[in-house]
C-alpha cells in the first residue's frame, strides 16, 4: 500500500535531484494539487502555471521539507495554495464574486462532511460546525476559494469590519476547539 | 499592519490569516520574508497548515492538463532531454493495489471523443491514492470502465462484501444526478452499453458506495461517494 511515508520517502529522493521521484509525486498528486488551484483561479491555464511553478518549487525546496514536522501532502497543497493565492494577489482578485463558477459549480461552503473523511478532517469538521454559520462560510470561501475579505463581505452581504473581525475570531476559536 | 506582532495571540492570529490567505500581498509577503528566521511564526504557521489542511478535501480534483508534465520536466532538465509522450497508464500500473476500499485511494480517468476528436478527459484521486479507473466513452456513446492499475483481468470492482459501487452523471446545470446502474463484479472491463446520459464536457461522474440494489434514494448516492470528477478537453485525440 502506497502511504503517507511513501510520499515523505519520494519528497527526500526529490531532494537528492531525483527527477523520477518528483515524476511519482505528481502522478500520485497532480489531480489533487490542480483541484486546489482550480478551486481558487477557476481558470485552467492559470491553474497549470500555478501547478508548474509549484512543483519546480517541490524541486527546488524539497530538502526543506521536515516529516517530523509535518505531513507530506499537507506540505504539497500549502505550496500549491500559496502559489495560487500570490497568483490571485498579483491578478489584484478581479474574479467578481458573483461568478456563478463560485459555490455551486464548485463546492458549497456548506458542503463541509467531505472534509470529515480522515479524523484530523472530523476534528475540524466538528468545530467548524461549532462556528456561527456565516463566520464557517467565510473561512470556506477564504481557504478553498482564496477569497478577500471584502470579496466575502459581498458574498455574504455583511460589512467588511465584520467579516475580517469574525474569521479572526473564527480562526482564534478553532485553534482552542483543536488544542 | 507594519510589522510582525510581538504579542503571542497577535502572532498566532497573523499566522492563521496567512495560511487562511486573507491578508493582502504585502502583510503576506512580510510574513514569507520572515519566516525563514523567525521560528515561532514557522511553527504557527506549521500549525496552521496543519489544523486547516483537511478544508483542502472541499476543492474538487481535477486533471492537470496532459503536456504539463512535460513542461515541469523541460525546466527541471533543460538540455538534451529526449522528448517521450506522457505514459500515465505504465506508471499507474506500478502502483500497489489497497487491501481494504477504506484505506484504498481511488482514482479514476474518464476519456471521451468529441466531434473534433478532441479528448475530453478528467483524472479522479482521493487523497490516498490506490485504485484508478480509465471510464471511455466510445463513439457509438457507450462507456467503457477498466482499472488502470490492475489490468489484464483482475477483478477491478473491489467493493467490500454486502455493498455496491454505483456509478452516478451529474450533466451541467443539473440539480440531481442520473444513475448510470450499479458496476458488476468479476474480471475485466465493465461496458456501459447506452448510458442514461450522453457523456459531455463539464459532466460530473461519481462512483458511490452502496447497500446491495443500490442507493435507496433512486435519484443521489445515499453512501459515500469514492470517485468524483468533472470531464473537461484535454487535447486532442490520440
Amino acid at each position: 500500500m502506497q502511504s503517507e511515508a511513501d510520499l515523505g520517502d519520494l519528497l527526500e529522493k526529490v531532494a537528492g535531484k531525483d527527477q523520477a521521484a518528483l515524476r511519482a509525486i505528481y502522478v500520485r498528486q497532480s489531480t489533487r494539487l490542480f483541484g486546489i488551484a482550480m478551486a481558487i483561479l477557476r481558470d485552467r491555464v492559470a491553474a497549470a502555471d500555478v501547478l508548474q511553478d509549484s512543483f519546480l518549487r517541490v524541486w527546488q525546496r524539497a530538502g526543506q521539507f521536515d516529516r517530523t514536522r509535518g505531513e507530506p501532502q499537507v506540505w504539497l497543497g500549502s505550496i500549491v495554495r500559496h502559489a495560487a493565492l500570490d497568483a490571485v494577489r498579483a491578478r489584484g482578485r478581479e474574479i467578481p464574486t458573483d461568478d456563478p463558477g463560485l459555490g455551486d459549480s464548485l463546492v458549497e461552503p456548506d458542503a463541509i462532511d467531505s472534509i470529515s473523511a480522515a479524523d484530523e478532517g472530523k476534528r475540524l469538521h466538528a468545530c467548524l460546525e461549532r462556528l456561527p454559520e456565516a463566520n464557517r462560510q467565510g473561512i470556506v470561501l477564504a481557504f478553498v476559494h482564496g477569497l478577500s475579505h471584502p470579496e466575502i463581505a459581498t458574498k455574504l452581504d455583511l460589512p467588511l469590519g465584520t467579516v475580517k473581525s469574525w474569521i479572526r475570531r473564527g480562526l482564534l476559536s478553532l485553534r482552542e476547539c483543536l488544542s | 499592519m507594519r510589522t510582525i506582532p510581538t504579542d503571542p495571540d497577535e502572532l498566532a492570529a497573523i499566522a492563521g490569516e496567512y495560511v487562511l490567505g486573507t491578508l493582502d500581498a504585502r502583510a503576506a509577503r512580510m510574513i514569507e520574508d520572515a519566516l525563514p528566521t523567525h521560528a515561532d511564526l514557522l511553527a504557527l504557521v506549521g500549525e496552521w497548515e496543519h489544523r486547516l489542511a483537511p478544508l483542502s478535501n472541499l476543492a474538487l480534483p481535477e486533471a492537470p492538463p496532459p503536456e504539463l508534465w512535460d513542461r515541469i520536466a523541460g525546466q527541471i532538465e533543460p538540455p538534451a532531454r529526449i522528448a517521450t509522450r506522457p505514459r500515465f497508464l505504465r506508471l499507474w500500473q506500478g502502483w500497489a493495489i489497497g487491501a481494504s476500499l477504506a484505506a484504498a485511494a481511488l482514482a479514476a480517468i474518464a476519456i471521451l471523443p468529441s466531434q473534433q476528436d478532441q479528448r475530453v478527459m478528467t483524472v479522479l484521486v482521493s487523497d490516498r491514492t490506490q485504485t484508478a479507473w480509465t471510464a471511455e466513452v466510445d463513439r457509438q456513446g457507450g462507456l467503457k470502465l477498466a482499472s488502470v492499475n490492475a489490468p489484464g483481468g483482475t477483478e477491478i470492482n473491489t467493493s467490500p462484501e454486502g455493498k455496491v459501487l454505483q456509478l452516478w452523471a451529474l450533466p451541467p446545470g443539473a440539480t440531481a444526478p442520473t444513475s448510470l446502474g450499479l458496476l458488476p463484479r468479476g474480471a475485466g472491463d465493465i461496458k456501459i452499453a447506452a448510458p442514461a446520459v450522453k457523456p459531455v464536457p463539464g459532466m460530473l461522474i461519481e462512483i458511490s458506495l452502496e447497500p446491495p440494489g443500490g442507493s435507496p434514494f433512486g435519484n443521489k448516492p445515499s453512501g459515500p461517494v469514492l470517485f468524483i470528477g468533472r470531464l473537461s478537453a484535454a487535447g486532442p485525440a490520440t
